[in-house]
């Protein structure tokens, strides 16, 4: 008898268990770790369309970095123009664009999330933040 | 007795009024905040830091005030640093590699020990591949928060790129990497004295803050593990606004009283046609700072950059070739022991005499000076 209810309340508690450790409508899962993510704004120094990286100078006064990103196929990238933005692609861009990029990632290469060309350095750009 | 008092307090209120503004002072007309804004500023620039608070791994100086010390904070320094870049006059769009990814182009001149031991370097070693490198001398920065305050209308007014006035002279702007208008430093790269002070604490001191919080690397390579124990950054973003305000802040030495050659030497000046570059006087633009406001700055610059000929050229940045340099602004320039961008010209006859390029002509016209007008000229330039 003390076996038999025993083995009952193993079945019947288990799945409530089980239940326990699995997320719920109620209660949402927990977002996966944050991926650091950042943004630049600096000159084109180097692209290869073929691994589909670029590496972008930037920096403040002569504390210069340069950051090195891959863009994956699906990453918009356009160009900033006549008060419009045009999509274009990673091989319209030029040493020596200046770029408005956002990414994310852990450590370099990281992963560019949207790249927007706002000019080139030898013409300049209007000093916005 | 009282009216004796009141009369007495008025004179000297006056004469407080009249006194010209020395190297170190702070422009007139400061609110109460902004002179308090001024005084803190000047204890952080004056501030000694150490491998504990953040100094290096690797840095040139250990504070501000190290190399901007005479007469005065703010002044200038006898240190000479190095700046490296390459130049590739073939590439389109990338011509100027300033090294960024490899420590450049500051090149710091000492370590902390932690980074001696762990490197067993004296200083950070230049990238392979770098053949020239630039000296470069510790300007004084009064009068800086004036020039800040220029409007880049004015100066890209005075930009001519291809030389349509056919004067010889063709002034054009440098760019940041981000495409705005350039303005400090000898090749007129930092487009606001904020950046440059910000970006100054990490590549200059190796404290690292709120606007630039990586350390730099050793030749582009990490630091070693322990080499910098400070957690970053190493300084708060009030002290870097501190910072900012007195730099900012700063008055622009007053010209000393002329003499009757020394007004002739200015006039000699003009006819030189030093002044095609060196424009006598520039106006601020807006300013949330009442005391920058609408003001003229004699600051003898016009913020572009120059062709200087072969002899004194040394290396690129930004869109600045090898041989472009920024007009040098010759306020404050009693208070120098050495001129040009290296510091090469002991005196300012001899800085003169060494102007090549777009201003072979103003020096050859100075070498043909009669004895007296070249004297007049160098007297007024000791009044600036």
């Amino acid at each position: 008898m003390r076996r038999f209810a025993l083995l009952s309340f193993v079945v019947l508690a288990a799945p409530l268990a089980v239940a326990a450790q699995q997320p719920t409508a109620s209660q949402p899962a927990a977002p996966p770790p944050a991926v650091p993510h950042d943004s630049v704004r600096g000159a084109i120094r180097a692209i290869d369309v073929r691994a589909r990286t670029i590496e972008v100078t930037t920096g403040v006064g002569y504390a210069l970095r340069v950051v090195v990103m891959q863009v994956p196929a699906s990453v918009p990238i356009t160009a900033a123009g006549a008060g419009q933005r045009q999509p274009i692609g990673l091989a319209a861009l030029k040493l020596g664009d200046v770029v408005r990029a956002s990414f994310g990632g852990y450590r370099s290469p990281f992963v560019a999330y949207a790249i927007e060309r706002i000019g080139r350095v030898e013409t300049g750009v209007e000093p916005t933040p | 007795m009282t009216r004796r008092v009141i009369i007495g307090a008025i004179a000297l209120a006056a004469a407080a009024a009249c006194r010209r503004p020395q190297p170190g002072d702070p422009v007139r007309g400061l609110s109460a905040a902004e002179r308090a804004r001024f005084d803190s500023g000047r204890t952080v620039f004056d501030s000694t830091f150490t491998p504990a608070v953040g100094l290096g791994p690797l840095f040139n100086a250990s504070g501000c005030k190290e190399c901007h010390e005479d007469p005065v904070s703010g002044g200038v320094g006898d240190e000479v640093e190095r700046h490296a870049a390459v130049f590739h006059p073939e590439r389109i769009g990338a011509v100027c590699d300033l090294l960024a990814a490899q420590g450049g182009p500051v090149f710091q001149d000492s370590v902390t020990p932690a980074l001696h031991a762990a490197l067993g370097i004296d200083r950070e070693p230049l990238p392979a591949g770098v053949t020239t490198v630039a000296a470069r001398t510790t300007p004084e920065i009064f009068g800086f928060g004036l020039l800040d305050a220029v409007p880049d209308s004015v100066i890209l007014s005075y930009a001519d790129p291809d030389d349509r006035d056919h004067d010889g002279i063709s002034g054009r702007p440098n760019r940041f990497v981000d495409g705005r208008l350039g303005r400090f430093g000898r090749k007129a790269f930092v487009p606001t004295l904020r950046e440059f002070s910000d970006g100054a604490f990490q590549a200059e001191i190796g404290i690292t803050n709120p606007s630039v919080p990586q350390e730099g690397t050793v030749t582009g390579q990490p630091l070693p593990a322990g080499t910098d124990p400070a957690p970053d950054p190493e300084l708060s973003a009030h002290s870097l606004e501190l910072t900012d305000a007195f730099l900012r802040l700063l008055a622009a030495p007053a010209p000393l009283k002329q003499s009757g050659e020394a007004r002739h030497g200015r006039d000699v000046f003009t006819q030189v046609k030093c002044a095609g570059c060196h424009i006598p006087a520039l106006r601020t633009g807006d300013s949330p700072i009442e005391a920058l406001r609408y003001r003229d700055v004699a600051a003898f610059t016009d913020l572009l950059l120059h062709d200087m000929g072969p002899d004194l050229a040394d290396i690129c940045f930004g869109l600045a070739t090898p041989s472009e340099f920024r007009t040098e602004p010759l306020m404050g320039m009693r208070l120098r022991t050495q001129f040009l961008h290296d510091g090469r010209a002991k005196t300012p006859e001899q800085a003169i005499d060494l102007h090549g390029g777009e201003a072979t002509r103003s020096r050859d016209l100075c070498r043909a000076l009669p004895a007296a007008d070249r004297a007049a000229l160098l007297a007024f330039l000791k009044t600036l």
